[in-house]
């Protein structure tokens, strides 16, 4: 069993979808007003498994639920019914630098976001020149990250995530900040990741990117796996159905 | 609620990540820092010495002791409470993005107003001891001071209670927000902190055979009983000045206290379980 790091079955997900903006007490208090609720069946019954060291890209429209899916796994929602297995220690990469505080300078920054991610102070002290280095922010370390670029912010995102010594990466369309020298680098560290015998999960809409680093590719949509295979397979299909609106049925006709 | 416990003490290094972070935040952009935590309540001290002394004339010896004993403690409450009532929703990008302990959030904000509020109390002290060398009469510590750690202990157990159970509702409905900071108004002129509990026990305008009814259930109020409970502690007992006359003061009623110790743990275990019940649905608030 050790050898599939994730594993999914029958996983259901569904929002209630408000009609009214912000929550209130008076919303609360007048409840034989509020019925105008509607469910929205994000996901349908998802099953699948991720090997150990392999690279899986989810591809599907907008609103097709991937950032849903890769949020469930990183237990920030939790699942309506079905079950998740996941073996090993999770770096979500949903949005580099989530956890940052403007205020706090880029190496506080560096040992928050570490220990959030699970690592204890110790260990991120261990690792921290590693992460700046790779980030390659040295000068700005001890400016609050308020003042830094975004490409920059993505960078020490990205570095601190990478570094957390993580089996399990969840990446959801963070790698095109940086500029072009990083993007490479960032590739070179996943390549390494894989290579270490680390899982990758990844939403793309880039399909080079896909291409590139995918074993295998999921199409999602209408809260189902619709096309599952080799990147070869599936792109030239989800590409082909891909249409001009979002809620054509071309995507589904199959 | 064991499981939750668990996961908890496995995320505790973000615990105290979390406070650290949240003391620097506070003073971040400020000179003197973390000595503003010393400042705020030495210049409450001299403040409140020089109104009573001189404007209100109250001649009840050692009155802004007293008075510091209890406000001290509220201002704890009050302050703990707000921050921790707002933490979630202002976290709430973080929480979209990723996995802790939920908790981990009031509990940082109550864990940072609670060092503060010790930093006071040493200033408190330093205060007992100034005023002991310019008059020194009666020596101020006493070993009733003992029993201190024991009101902290309940003293946390409410207020987590109760921020773990605002910091849940206010982030579904802000109001919560609203009617805290009102109710926290108007519980300040309910708890003795201006005045005396002994005036409560023997105001004029009650009549007598129901004093001892109100008095009792005047402390029912765990934040009033709290404030009594400190004063009673921390400062040496004086005859007490109402109008012109001079009152005993009265001993703490331990049975009382022993009421407010079981509301204090129960309201800890209720808002515990309701923020646990609520937790994964911070996310999914419309
Ligand atoms: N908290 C929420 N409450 C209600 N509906 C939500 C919530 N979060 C997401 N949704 C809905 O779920 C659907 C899927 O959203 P999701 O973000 O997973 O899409 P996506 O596949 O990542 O799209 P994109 O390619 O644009 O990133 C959308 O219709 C969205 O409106
Ligand atoms: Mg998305």
């Amino acid at each position: 069993m050790n050898d599939t790091p994730i594993s999914l079955r029958d996983l259901r997900k569904e929002f209630v979808l408000s009609h009214q903006g912000a929550a209130s007490i008076k919303a609360a208090l007048l409840w034989w007003k509020r019925r105008s609720f509607e469910r929205l069946e994000v996901l349908r019954g998802v099953s699948f498994d991720v090997r150990r060291g392999e690279c899986v890209a989810v591809l599907g429209r907008n609103g097709a639920g991937k950032s849903t899916l890769l949020s469930l796994l990183a237990r920030v929602y939790k699942p309506t019914s079905g079950t998740i297995a996941l073996r090993g220690r999770v770096a979500p990469l949903l949005e580099l630098g989530a956890g940052f505080h403007p205020d706090l300078t880029g190496l506080e920054n560096v040992f928050f976001n570490g220990v959030v991610l699970g690592l204890t102070r110790r260990e991120v002290a261990e690792r921290v020149d590693a992460i700046v280095d790779f980030a390659e922010v040295r000068r700005h370390i001890d400016a609050p990250v308020r003042t830094y670029s975004s490409g920059m912010l993505a960078r020490l995102g990205f570095s601190i995530a990478v570094h957390v010594d993580a089996e399990i990466l969840l990446v959801d369309e963070v790698l095109a900040v940086g500029d072009y020298a990083f993007e490479r680098k960032c590739y070179a560290k996943i390549d390494e990741f894989r290579t270490g015998g680390g899982t990758i999960l990844f939403v793309s809409h880039e399909m080079s990117d896909v291409r590139r680093v995918a074993d295998r590719c999921l199409w999602l949509s209408e809260g189902r796996i619709v096309l599952e295979g080799t990147p070869d397979e599936v792109i030239p299909r989800y590409e082909a159905g891909y249409g001009p609106d979002p809620d054509g049925g071309t995507a589904t006709s199959l | 609620m064991l499981a939750e416990l668990k996961e908890l003490w496995r995320f505790r290094e973000l615990l105290v990540s979390m406070v650290e972070r949240e003391l620097k935040i506070r003073y971040k952009n400020s000179l003197f820092g973390f000595l503003w935590s010393l400042i705020v309540p030495l210049v409450t001290v001299v403040v409140m010495t020089l109104v009573f002394k001189f404007f209100l004339r109250n001649a009840t010896d050692n009155f802004s002791a007293y008075v510091l004993a209890a406000y001290l403690p509220y201002m704890f409450f009050q302050l703990a409470l707000l921050d921790s009532a707002q933490s979630v929703l202002l976290a709430l990008p973080l929480v979209r993005k990723i996995y802790f302990p939920r908790e981990i959030l009031p509990l940082s904000l109550i864990v940072s107003n609670f060092i503060h509020f010790v930093l006071a109390l040493v200033v408190f002290f330093a205060y007992l001891l100034f005023v002991w060398i310019r008059h020194p009469q009666v020596w101020p510590f006493r070993l009733e001071m003992l029993w201190l750690p024991v009101l902290l202990a309940v003293n946390l157990c409410l207020v987590t209670g109760l921020g773990l159970l605002f910091s849940a509702l206010n982030t579904f409905y802000e109001d919560v927000k609203y009617f805290l900071s009102v109710t926290l108004y108007v519980n300040f002129f309910l708890c003795p902190v201006m005045y005396f509990s002994e005036d409560v026990r023997y105001s004029g305008l009650i009549p007598a055979q129901y004093r001892e009814l109100v008095y009792t259930l005047y402390h029912l109020n765990p934040i009033a009983m709290l404030c009594t409970a400190y004063r009673k502690v921390l400062v040496a007992p004086g005859p007490i000045l109402q109008g012109k006359e001079r009152i005993a003061p009265m001993a703490l009623d331990w049975g009382l206290f022993a009421v407010c110790a079981g509301v204090s743990l129960f309201v800890l275990w209720f808002g515990y379980a309701t923020f646990n019940r609520l937790k994964w649905r911070f996310v999914e608030r419309p």
